[in-house]
């Protein structure tokens, strides 16, 4: 590990070391990929050997195709990220290294240095120049030294009979003070400590600013307490290097991916590309927006289309829930009142509210209809009614989002049929992998397919290009669904038998996958596609 | 436990009232109080008395009160709902803070407004570009409110 203390003395004017963090990016990612060395890999991963469910198995697969890159460009000069999915715990453990590094300067425990660091806002550079001139000062300011002796003593007291001000209970034996003088009972320090643990932010004495170090709160709640505690502060720093580090978006899902050639980010958008990054847990989202993986789209589709949705999907449940349409011209109506018999205010149409027919068949008598509503085609002219183009969109792209939810689903229950093979027919681990694979290529097809509709939308819909878009979407549509029709075969025999279906049905769409978002890529990259606010 | 500290906070405040401030029970219930606070005399509050709401959650003091006013007041920190805006009764609480001490920040809040971390983003816009005007509304609703 290279990456650590070289910027102590490394202070030169390079691009990289202006905004010196807690890591800097130029020594660690480069020294990692340049060279093709994996011993950082090897460190982050060593409390991880793991490699019993299907994600593991497709991120081992993606980690293979990662190929030695040169200065994070590929070939064509197409950024790529380099990246890690780290847990707090991985990052905590390279935080420690990286203390190990300067505690000499500091000479006190390292529970010390992080109370400092957090006061500092993790910033090592501002605390080892404050440090080197104020010594005393800093510790004062972080609450690790009194500003004056008052001769009392730090720890554990006992008592005869000691009434604690903040229970205001008397008889109590056992209490805590710093050297601040303020003294409080047992119980209440632990009822206080137990609720900061996992907060993560540097707990004080609870009636001045003076801060309880890792020896003092393992006294008062249990050995161990004061590691919680310190494992919990590593959110303040991912939060502080929210450059570098993000958390997965999805629901319940722990991971951070750290990101190691930041300064390649910058590069995307004039490609119509996104920073994709895929977690332990195979989810995959981009690491500039934190949205899940929007491809085709790129960051500005993905963004204007979801402030429309959050803008647009008050107004369009009313109008889909108060409104129809008018049956000759497509207007909306609202029906605020009277009988069935309306006639429309733009065209004069006369129709039935109820079966949406002609009213002519109606009679005159009649204000209740009992006719059987036909099927929707019936003769509507195509309407240029952006709304009504844009609900045919949000329908679809919401269809898939509902499919891509039950995929996942469907995804767990792949695991336990993999699990069933192995046991059951006796294959082996490698064996049984094209299963797993199917379902992460139906997955990547279906987010696709929704975020293409976004793409369809914003495009010129006269454009050739537009046209072959919107039949490579069809295409993958049928690909992804006949994959996914595939996947519901329960018998472990008949899914061995059919292996190879498995296999070309899921590069098929693979390439119908990749087909269409280079086709989207084209269609944003010419102009075609221009995502705006209405 | 709770009960404990919030009795003694009484007979505390009972003893030893704080100036310009009063507070106590609504009921029976110990968890509810009432507390009322004079408008300090250099601030455009002057005159008036507020009232607030006060409510124990059943792990205090290891958690904050909510406390509220129910009197409408102008203020950048204090919005319509009459919920305040102060650091001591969100992450800056400590269980040794009481009542009375809560109840002088906010009289303390009223005379300095902190209109860098508003709760009211318009009325802390009219603090600091047109103080007088500020001044003017704050009066003006103490007179129609809190007289």
């Amino acid at each position: 590990m290279v990456y650590s203390a070289k910027m102590l003395n490394d202070l030169s004017g390079d691009e990289d070391s202006v905004e010196l963090e807690f890591e800097s990016d130029s020594e660690f990612n480069d020294d990692e990929y340049g060279e093709g060395s994996d011993t950082s890999d090897e460190l982050l991963y060593k409390n991880d050997k793991k490699k019993t469910d299907y994600l593991d198995s497709i991120n081992q697969k993606e980690s293979l195709d990662r190929k030695p890159l040169e200065n994070g460009y590929e070939n064509d000069g197409v950024p790529r990220l380099t990246y890690n999915c780290l847990t707090t715990d991985q990052i905590y453990d390279l935080v420690l290294l990286r203390l190990d590094r300067i505690q000499p300067i500091f000479d006190c425990p390292y529970g010390d240095i992080i109370v400092m660091l957090q006061k500092y806002g993790w910033s090592e550079e501002r605390l080892l120049e404050d440090w080197t001139e104020f010594e005393d000062k800093v510790l004062i300011s972080c609450g690790l030294k009194v500003a004056k002796q008052i001769g009392c003593s730090r720890g554990l007291q006992n008592h005869p009979d000691f009434l604690c001000h903040i229970c205001c209970e008397s008889n109590k034996r056992k209490s805590f003070r710093l050297e601040c003088g303020h003294e409080y009972c047992l119980e209440c320090y632990q009822h206080y400590i137990k609720d900061k643990l996992l907060e993560g932010k540097v707990i004080t004495c609870m009636g001045c600013s003076l801060a309880l170090k890792n020896c003092d709160i393992d006294a008062i709640a249990g050995e161990n307490s004061s590691q919680v505690l310190m494992r919990s502060s590593i959110k303040g720093f991912i939060q502080k290097h929210s450059n570098h580090y993000k958390w997965c978006p999805f629901v319940d899902c722990n991971c951070v991916i750290q990101v190691n050639n930041i300064s390649t980010l910058s590069e995307f958008p004039r490609f119509h590309l996104s920073p994709y990054v895929v977690c332990k847990n195979h989810h995959r989202f981009c690491f500039k927006c934190g949205l899940e993986s929007h491809a085709p789209g790129d960051c500005q589709v993905a963004e204007v289309w979801v402030k429309m949705a959050q803008m647009e999907s008050a107004n369009l449940n009313w109008v889909l829930k108060n409104t129809k349409e008018c049956p000759k011209c497509g207007v909306n109506i609202e029906k605020n009142g009277g009988c069935n018999h309306m006639t429309c205010q733009s065209c004069d149409y006369e129709f039935c509210w109820i079966c949406e027919l002609c009213w002519k068949g109606h009679g005159g008598g009649y204000y209740e209809c009992t006719r059987f509503k036909k099927d929707e085609n019936n003769g509507a002219p195509e309407t240029k009614n952006s709304l009504r183009k844009y609900t045919f969109y949000y329908k679809l792209f919401s269809e898939h989002e509902n499919s891509a939810k039950l995929d996942w689903a469907l995804g767990l229950a792949v695991e336990q049929k993999v699990k069933a093979l192995q046991e059951n027919i006796g294959l082996s681990w490698i064996e049984t992998q094209f299963l797993p694979e199917s379902i992460r290529a139906l997955i990547e097809g279906r987010t696709t397919l929704k975020w293409s509709f976004p793409v369809a939308f914003y495009s010129d819909p006269s454009h050739n290009l537009t046209k072959i878009f919107v039949d490579n979407q069809a295409l993958l549509v049928g690909a992804v669904e006949s994959l996914s029709q595939l996947l519901q075969v329960k018998e472990p025999q008949d899914i061995i038998n059919r292996k190879l279906e498995f296999f070309n049905k899921a590069k098929f769409v693979e390439s119908r996958n990749k087909a269409l978002s280079e086709c989207g890529r084209d269609l944003l990259c010419k102009g075609i596609c221009i995502a705006r606010t209405t | 436990m709770s009960l404990k500290r919030i009795t003694k906070e009484l007979n505390d405040l009972g003893r030893d009232p704080p100036t310009s401030c009063s507070a106590g029970p609504v009921g029976d219930d110990l968890y509810h109080w009432q507390a009322s606070i004079m408008g300090p005399p250099d601030s455009p509050y002057a005159g008036g008395v507020f009232f607030l709401s006060i409510h124990f959650p059943t792990d205090y003091p290891f958690k904050p009160p909510k406390i509220s006013f129910t009197t409408k007041i102008y203020h950048p920190n204090i919005n319509a709902n009459g919920n305040i805006c102060l650091d001591i009764l969100k992450d800056q609480w400590s269980p040794a803070l009481t009542i009375s001490k809560v109840l002088l920040s906010i009289c303390s809040l009223l005379t300095d407004a902190n209109p860098d971390d508003p709760l009211v983003p318009e009325i802390a816009h009219i603090y600091k570009t047109d103080r007088a005007k500020y001044e003017a509304t704050a009066k003006e609703w103490t007179k129609k409110y809190a007289v």
